[in-house]
């Protein structure tokens, strides 16, 4: 038995067969709620408490430890006074994060009233585990009204769309990342195009008419198409406009509005924006 | 998995992502060099998979890639007389940047090729820190299947 064909290229076999079952993953794409989904969904509930304490220990003890390199050259104090200030600079570092999240979920609660939708607040508390795609994990999930295709935005501007959710955490898709896309306004020329991101972590603005007047500078938003983001919100400003070469359409570069790499909340709107009608109408 | 918290936690906290190995590469190769089986096809495949659970959009993406980085150092080694650490180095720094720019042409398309000048300095710098770090993973994986009493090294070493 051990010397028949399937024996000794049992490896090649079944990697042949593994690759196949990917490639028809890639190509047929995973909804929530198949079968395939399901691991997808417990891999991002696991990692989830793992990420949530890396990012607590780090941010917290980051600035404690920078104070204590202060304490060094405090010799002469005694102990027991060394003991207190070490306890001060520790509530201290405590209370600044404090400040900083509550000044960011202010920030939040700001666009949540302006926007007037249905929206929770999340904490992002890991990024895409290749570096090669633009993601977040954020820490809630379904428990928290969370589903796919949901829009994520933060005071700045707008950040994503949940692509992947479990019970207690879920991803976003960044608009700079190069599967992304969302229709787009300038609002200074009402001209149209589909925001997309770069291979290279660039954001640009596609099929926009060779005829349409957009400039350096100018703002872009979303302009409530696509059924996910509600018209008017800030997308980025454009960075360049190319006119020269072939082709039927402007080649704009955006400089988005978010920064992406600093993102520690963000807001997700739970309820779907009105449609495109009232929106304007409103 | 707890390879997959660092790979999405540190990202998230330091800048230089480039800085940081890839480990799932290294994981895939140290099983393709030294594990002969349909189980660590599968697992190679599952790492993938998990890995698909945490970054990018398209699921099945780098369980493709990190099932052809297993089944590629499986094919070396099954060729070479000897898969010392070296060999495995320069395979998971090959691996690096062969599973970056596969995931790239598939999910983007070919064409995006040509827009990677800009991430490959990068893309070097972490396959060139990956493959420094492959020998110190290897060995650790070694004695950690000792402890657990599997073989660390195919019966050809």
């Amino acid at each position: 038995m051990r010397s028949s064909f399937l024996w000794r290229n049992r490896v090649l076999l079944a990697s042949g067969a593994l690759l196949i079952l990917s490639l028809h993953l890639v190509s047929t794409g995973v909804h929530p709620g198949d079968l395939a989904a399901r691991p997808e969904s417990a891999f991002l509930e696991l990692i989830r408490p793992i990420d949530a304490a890396f990012t607590n220990l780090t941010s917290g003890f980051s600035s404690i430890v920078n104070d204590y390199v202060d304490l060094v050259h405090v010799r002469q104090e005694n102990a027991h006074l060394r003991i207190q200030l070490a306890q001060v600079t520790s509530d201290r570092a405590r209370l600044a994060e404090l400040e900083a999240e509550n000044r960011h979920l202010g920030e939040l609660l700001d666009l949540k009233d302006v926007l007037g939708l249905k929206s929770v607040a999340a904490n992002v508390i890991g990024s895409d585990a290749t570096g090669l795609s633009h993601t977040l994990i954020l820490a809630s999930g379904e428990s928290d009204g969370l589903l796919p295709g949901m829009a994520v935005l933060s005071n700045q501007g707008v950040v994503g769309k949940i692509i992947a959710v479990s019970p207690h955490a879920s991803r976003v898709l960044l608009i700079d990342d190069h599967n992304s896309a969302l229709d787009g306004l300038d609002q200074r020329s009402r001209a149209r195009g589909i925001v997309a991101g770069m291979v290279d972590d660039g954001v640009i603005l596609k099929y926009s008419d060779r005829s349409q007047d957009i400039r350096d500078g100018d703002t872009v938003v979303t302009s409530g198409l696509d059924g996910i983001f509600p018209r008017g919100l800030l997308v980025g400003t454009i960075k360049s406009v190319r006119r020269e070469g072939p082709g039927l359409f402007l080649r704009v570069q955006i400089a988005p509005a978010v920064e992406f790499k600093r993102l520690e909340q963000v807001l997700i709107m739970t309820q779907p924006p009105p449609h495109i009608d009232d929106q304007v109408k409103g | 998995m707890l390879g997959l918290a660092f790979e999405t936690a540190i990202p998230h906290l330091i800048s230089a992502r480039s800085l940081i190995p890839n480990l799932i590469v290294i994981l895939a190769v140290d099983l393709g060099l030294r594990h002969h089986g349909v189980l660590p096809a599968i697992l190679a495949f599952a790492m993938g998979y998990a890995t698909d659970a945490l970054a990018g959009s398209n699921p099945g993406l780098n369980a493709f890639m990190v099932t052809m980085v297993f089944l590629v150092s499986y094919e070396i080694s099954s060729r070479l007389l000897v898969t010392n650490a070296f060999v495995g180095a320069t395979v998971v720094f090959f691996g690096v940047i062969a599973t970056a720019l596969g995931a790239i042409a598939i999910s983007a398309g070919f064409n995006a090729l040509g827009n990677t000048g800009s991430i490959l300095p990068s893309l070097m710098l972490q396959a060139g820190i990956s493959a420094i770090v492959a020998p110190m993973v290897f060995s650790i994986l070694a004695g950690s299947k000792r402890i657990v009493g599997l073989p660390a090294r195919t019966a050809r070493e």
